[in-house]
């Protein structure tokens, strides 16, 4: 069996799996609440639509693009070797005629397209609440798509870093959570190029606005802060790469290393 | 014979911990029986062998291939973990399916072997049941239909028999045996000798990480012949009974414990003995309690080899 | 003939007797085990950085002739009362190692127990389930105090110590009582949602991501419901937010936030009660499969 076919066998299982764990319904649920702060703002605010939509949205950005898509990446990616290391079921992966790399590349890819859905479930329905007086609208739409697809890149690069962070390290969790909360928090603040070392900056560079775009004039003080934007062409191109190698490495590292569960 | 399994100077550290110790084993076609108490290496040998432990000196082969990332050798290969661990929130049924989808089988294949290895373990009315609430019983039985669902011509074997009762496991055994009869090869690894006994007469034997004995279970009695097989015999007068077997040679010694009523008999000829010592308890109207073999054991036996 | 029993653990059906602290070899194997972990130490000592530097910060207070070339027009290390004190619990770097120590140290206390299938081991014993939570919580007490309380009271002690007089404690006797409060607070606090989300799974990664997910998240909804809604009362959603509100109100501070504090006390002690309800639930000697 080639590794591809392989990867697509262990994309199945996995991804089975996964939409079957009680943790997948709590995550899954997380995503609701996004969902009823649509409907708050829709029956509270409605008065003031048009303004209110364009800001909840970004608000809601917040949640998304700096909350729910760290915890989901950092929960499943970790998850692609830390889980079958703490449970002891590498031993019926690693012993079938599969190539480890497939391994890897299928869980990440089956967790991912896990947390693409719930993501897009949540941000879907939580968007077209908000902005449902103006459905008429063609660039609702092409908005939405955009704010999808910063959510999947950020969603495949998260993703890779902590699969990486996952095949490397015991405890990297740990790391994961001060990398994710702490260091993409506090870093996108800084000035200059420093900003370029943090995932989320990427992201921000490919939002559909840029500081001062909003009717108010003003921007969304929230996510775009002191975010000195890179083109986004470079933005999906670094984002890429960062998926790319991270995911390599990673396969690279479970390849080579032997794992021994703890006693 | 060529060697199914080898080991040559097979090492394996933990840290500073050494799990296995310059191994040098060839393992043929047939089933051998791998013995030794807990901690002895069963499982770090049997990890090395299935490839999820990398050596730290030597080789292991299976057909002349190494082991170590070549997953294509897995093919062949069915393994049974000794530890009670899977895939939780899945139902039998649905286990066996999902591993086979390794192997690159249709739709089909996989749902008629996913029920063949049901039937054969005889979980066929639980297979719609989360393994979670299997019995320890049942979950050993899911455990050795994953390793044979693929019909592999290896079975590497884990402490199949443990957490089963004396039906189950006389019921895997007769299985082990039919796979045997079919030409594969199958290592087994156990802590207790009768299990073992009851599935092949070629053992070897593990302690320390160290190969101590290897051969037929005649071979490995017969180290125990050597040693004086101790017999413990408590009765309402050991002094009369230990006088009618002075002039016993077969006995080599015979020592009295401090209650009173027991007398301990060295002897190399066991069977023998149990012979005479009915028919002198009988003559000389000696009421005796209890019989036993305080020695006759593996802890024994690999004490003797220790010591040697 | 001796009943023969079907199962090696069942539930102990004899009279508990008087027995004094029945929950301590639980708490003590909790800190010990916690203690094994290999970066755990590394993690305990980090979580004392702010004492370290609020001590040198009374330090230097007293010394202000020796330090001046550094302190000028640093206002806060010369005004050395009730909001230096608060200010070291409130300081982020301290409630984030707390959360850290906890999650790290204290996240599997129940999740391992139902992990392993402990929890028949020890109600087998002669152990009531009051026990057995009791125990577990103070491992989390044991934790919290060690960097609440016993800095907080030793600071004072120091300040006392480097002024060379009682003035301080005279100006403010009711400090150590407010330190001492608000310690309580947090211990009780912690130990409830620790063990809250402890219980909530086998996994104790998960149990990790969930104490840190529910903390943080909480933040992320309070500036989400601000931002769309406008008012102070949104700080409820904060579990960080009503902390720092119950803080404020015990060490005779200004609140945060334009709310009554009492608002503050019932929605830590709801997530206290709601802990105790599903705790109630979890710690079961039998496992119920379906």
């Amino acid at each position: 069996m080639t590794a591809a076919k392989a990867a697509r066998q262990v994309f199945g299982f996995f991804g089975f799996l996964g939409r079957r764990t009680g943790k997948t319904r709590v995550f899954a649920a997380l995503g609701l609440i996004p969902v009823a702060l649509a409907i708050l703002v829709r029956v509270f605010l409605h008065g003031r639509a048009g303004l209110m939509a364009d800001v909840s949205t970004e608000i809601l950005m917040v949640f998304f693009l700096q909350f729910y898509i760290v915890i989901l990446a950092l929960f499943y990616g970790t998850s692609v070797a830390a889980e079958e290391v703490e449970n002891r079921t590498l031993s019926y992966l690693i012993t079938r005629p599969i190539p480890k790399t497939s391994i890897v590349l299928g869980k990440f890819a089956a967790y991912a397209a896990l947390m693409f859905a719930m993501v897009g479930l949540s941000l879907g329905l939580s968007y077209f609440i908000i902005n449902a007086a103006r459905l008429g609208d063609p660039e609702v739409y092409g908005t939405f798509l955009r704010y999808l697809g910063v959510l999947g890149l950020g969603i495949l690069a998260y993703t890779a870093f902590f699969t990486f962070l996952g095949t490397v390290l015991k405890r990297a969790i740990i790391v994961g959570l001060v990398f994710g909360f702490g260091w993409e928090n506090v870093i996108q603040y800084f000035p200059g190029s420093t900003q370029r070392f943090s995932v989320v900056h990427y992201l921000k560079s490919l939002l559909p606005y840029t500081p001062g775009s909003t009717p108010t004039g003003r921007g969304v003080a929230l996510l775009l802060f002191r975010l000195e934007p890179t083109s986004p062409v470079v933005a999906v191109l670094v984002l890429a790469a960062i998926t790319g190698v991270l995911l390599a490495l990673a396969c690279v590292v479970f390849r080579t290393k032997e794992y021994l569960p703890e006693e | 014979m060529s060697a199914v399994i080898a080991a040559t100077n097979l090492s394996k550290w933990y840290g500073n911990v050494l799990g296995l110790n310059d191994v040098t084993l060839e393992l043929e076609e047939g089933i051998t029986g791998l013995l030794g108490p807990n901690g002895a290496g069963k499982s770090t040998f049997m990890k090395l062998i299935t490839g999820q432990l990398k050596p730290n000196i030597g080789t292991v082969t299976i057909r002349g291939r190494k082991v170590w990332n070549d997953p294509e050798i897995f093919r062949g290969i069915g393994f049974c973990t000794e530890q009670d661990v899977f895939y939780e929130d899945v139902t039998g049924w649905e286990f066996l399916k999902g591993l086979l989808r390794f192997y690159g089988y249709t739709p089909a294949e996989i749902a008629e072997r996913a029920a063949r290895a049901l039937d054969i373990v005889g979980l066929t009315e639980d297979k719609d049941r989360l393994i979670r609430g299997y019995s320890r019983g049942m979950r050993q039985r899911i455990k050795f239909a994953q390793a044979v669902a693929h019909d592999p011509e290896i079975l590497i074997l884990d402490e199949p028999l443990s957490g089963l009762d004396p039906l189950g496991k006389r019921k895997l055994i007769r299985l082990i045996r039919d796979f045997k009869s079919q030409g594969r090869t199958v290592l087994v690894s156990s802590h207790v000798l009768p299990e073992i006994e009851a599935l092949t007469s070629r053992i070897v034997l593990i302690h320390q990480g160290k190969i101590l004995a290897q051969g037929d279970i005649p071979f490995i009695r017969e180290l125990i012949e050597k040693h004086p097989h101790q017999i413990s015999v408590r009765s309402s007068d050991p002094r009369a009974l230990a006088a009618r077997f002075v002039g016993d040679t077969s006995i080599q010694k015979m020592t009295f414990d401090p209650d009173g009523r027991t007398v301990v008999v060295e002897t190399h000829q066991r069977d023998g003995f149990f012979g005479r010592l009915t028919g002198v308890v009988l003559e000389a109207g000696i009421e005796v309690d209890e019989i036993s073999s305080p020695d006759d054991n593996l802890q024994s036996v690999f004490e003797y080899l220790v010591e040697k | 003939m001796a009943t023969v029993r079907e199962k090696g653990y069942s539930h102990w059906d004899g009279r508990l007797e008087e027995r004094r602290f029945p929950w301590w070899p639980i708490t003590r194997t909790g800190i010990l085990l916690a203690f094994r972990k290999k970066r755990f130490k590394f993690l305990f000592a980090g979580a004392f950085f702010p004492a370290i530097v609020a001590l040198v910060g009374l330090y230097v207070s007293e010394r202000l002739e020796d330090f001046k070339a550094f302190i000028q027009g640093s206002d806060r290390l010369l005004n050395i009362g009730p909001q230096y004190f608060a200010g070291y619990f409130l300081n982020d770097w301290l409630l984030f190692m707390i959360l850290l120590v906890l999650a790290y140290g204290a996240g599997g206390l129940i999740a391992d127990d139902l992990k392993h299938n402990s929890l028949q081991l020890y109600f087998s014993r002669p152990l009531s389930k009051k026990d057995y939570l009791v125990g577990k919580m103070s491992v989390v007490a044991f934790f919290v105090l060690i960097f609440t309380a016993v800095p907080g009271l030793i600071l004072i002690i120091f300040k006392l110590i480097f002024a060379g007089s009682f003035k301080f404690f005279l100006q403010y006797p009711w400090l150590p009582l407010s330190v001492l409060g608000y310690s309580a607070l947090l211990t009780a606090f912690f130990g409830f949602y620790i063990l809250l989300m402890s219980a909530l799974s086998k996994n104790s990664r998960y149990v990790f991501v969930l104490t840190f997910g529910t903390y943080i998240f909480s933040t992320v909804l309070y500036g989400i419901l601000n931002g769309i809604f406008r008012t102070p009362y949104m700080a409820l959603f904060s579990i960080p937010a009503n902390i720092q509100q119950a803080k404020a109100f015990i060490f005779g501070l200004k609140l945060p936030h334009g709310f009554p504090a009492v608002w503050s006390f019932a929605v830590l002690t709801g997530i206290c009660a709601l802990s105790a309800f599903v705790l109630g639930r979890k710690t079961r000697s039998v496992e119920v499969i379906k």
